[in-house]
């Protein structure tokens, strides 16, 4: 799959987490970034990452990527970045 | 008789809280100097209260969201914040000689000036930000926080590493807050929460009491002070929102002139609000979620519908939502139809408003800032007594 699908798909799983329309997830790009652009919350987070857990696989795991984090690569963690978790998990 | 030093930030809902207890200690006979800028303090805490000045310095902006702003908070704020009022804090203890110092959880000059002077010190939580440790889940920021403390301890002239987090004094932690909001969480065992601290507050005298309809159900709606382009675009939403409920609701909207174009004829808006008076006649608020608009509605009993920006207000609407007592909205991208769907279930429904009372009658019970003004004297009496009665 190509990145640009697979960022389209995972952020169709957060789109559905936080209850956006069609236009919120047109404006999804891969350099997007979760803290500053799409205002993410740690509920929301928590919520996204398990929907990823059930579409990807066991191996996927962004709470535990996001903690990992020290605070500027949570400021700077693209919606790119998180399709590459995915996909890294994912084996694919 | 007991000498209170009050350290907190030039921030109205850090002060707010704090005043209510020093009134009541003055009321109760002790000496109370408040160490901070008397421009801005001053309108808070009325003609009465000794204020030792410390003049303002301008910060760094902060950023409005998300861990950016969580970042600023500290680099931006808190740590040059400790820095410039350090030596008007200290000289401060020295002319006033207090036998404790009440320190707001991130004003942490007044924690570091405690432990220069070897004085104990009780920390404020005037924010739920720090109390539920809403990084618990990422020690990388945890530990990013705890290199902020420790190198403010050591600019402070303090030798080793701090002994103890320096938001948490280890003699006394007071909250703003009650377990019927918060849920059960695992406090420090020095912590006692005795929810809001209300005082009342200089009269409004310009307010237009009269434009109020009885036979309209009211809303308030307030987000604090934002950047206004912010403000301006969720003012906007609010009032789409609003437009077609003219028949039964009147909504006042906080905001600085001219920032809400041609508000309809249903809609008041106002720079400031007597907002403590005007809530027993409230049927509900519309907030960002600081702890001070979220305690003072539910202690009389409002529900609310919370649009949470940044720091602890998504942590306070998610309690909201928890004990029923309201809905919450994204803040960033909510539209007017599911913000008038919002707000209109918070209206009809009235388990949001018996949601509200129980938390209420909790926060009344919990004693506010009697309630606090006890724990302090408390506090003096067991360190006097500890040192076998030897203060002069």
């Amino acid at each position: 799959m190509s990145t640009e699908g697979l960022v389209r798909r995972v952020a169709e799983l957060l789109r559905e987490v936080v209850g956006e329309d069609r236009a919120w997830l047109d404006a999804v790009r891969p350099d997007t970034l979760v803290d500053g652009e799409l205002l993410l919350e740690s509920h929301e987070l928590a919520a996204w990452s398990l929907a990823l857990r059930r579409h990807y696989g066991e191996r996927v795991d962004l709470v535990e990527y996001v903690a990992g984090l020290d605070i500027d690569r949570i400021i700077a963690l693209t919606v790119g970045e998180v399709a590459t978790h995915v996909a890294a998990g994912a084996g694919t | 008789m007991g000498r209170y030093l009050f350290v907190s930030l030039p921030l109205t809902g850090h002060v707010n809280p704090l005043a209510a207890v020093s009134r009541e200690l003055v009321a109760r006979g002790h000496d109370v100097l408040w160490a901070g800028s008397e421009s801005y303090l001053r309108p808070l805490l009325g003609p009465e209260t000794a204020i030792a000045p410390i003049p303002l310095r301008a910060h760094r902006g902060q950023a409005d969201r998300g861990m950016a702003a969580a970042k600023s908070r500290w680099d931006g704020y808190i740590v040059p914040h400790a820095k410039s009022t350090l030596p008007g804090i200290e000289r401060a203890v020295a002319a006033f000689r207090p036998d404790v110092l009440l320190v707001d959880q991130h004003a942490v000059a007044g924690a570091l000036a405690a432990h220069r002077a070897g004085l104990p010190w009780a920390s404020m939580a005037t924010t739920t930000m720090e109390l539920t440790r809403p990084y618990r889940a990422l020690p990388r920021v945890e530990a990013w926080i705890q290199q902020r403390m420790a190198a403010m301890w050591t600019a402070g002239g303090l030798a080793g590493e701090p002994p103890h987090d320096l938001r948490f004094s280890p003699h006394l932690l007071v909250g703003f807050t009650g377990e019927a909001l918060t849920g059960p969480l695992e406090w420090p065992e020095n912590a006692v929460l005795v929810g809001p601290a209300l005082a009342p507050r200089a009269p409004d005298t310009d307010f237009p009491w009269h434009w109020l309809d009885p036979a309209r159900r009211h809303v308030l709606v307030t987000v604090g002070t934002l950047s206004l382009d912010l403000a301006r675009e969720f003012h906007a939403r609010v009032v789409e929102a609003l437009r077609p409920l003219g028949d039964s609701v009147q909504a006042i909207v906080v905001a600085p002139d001219g920032t809400v174009p041609d508000p309809p004829t249903h809609i008041l808006v106002r720079p400031r609000v007597p907002v403590l008076e005007l809530m027993p006649r409230l049927d509900a608020v519309v907030s960002h979620g600081g702890l001070n608009t979220v305690c003072e509605a539910l202690a009389h009993g409002v529900p609310l519908v919370v649009a949470p920006i940044k720091g602890d207000q998504p942590i306070n609407a998610a309690q909201v939502v928890a004990v029923g007592a309201g809905r919450r909205v994204r803040f960033a991208s909510v539209r007017p139809e599911p913000l008038r769907a919002d707000l209109l279930a918070v209206l009809d429904d009235p388990s949001y408003r018996a949601a509200a009372r129980r938390v209420g009658e909790s926060f009344a019970a919990a004693g506010g800032a009697p309630a606090a003004a006890d724990h302090l004297e408390t506090l003096l009496t067991g360190l006097t007594e500890r040192m076998g009665g030897a203060q002069t």
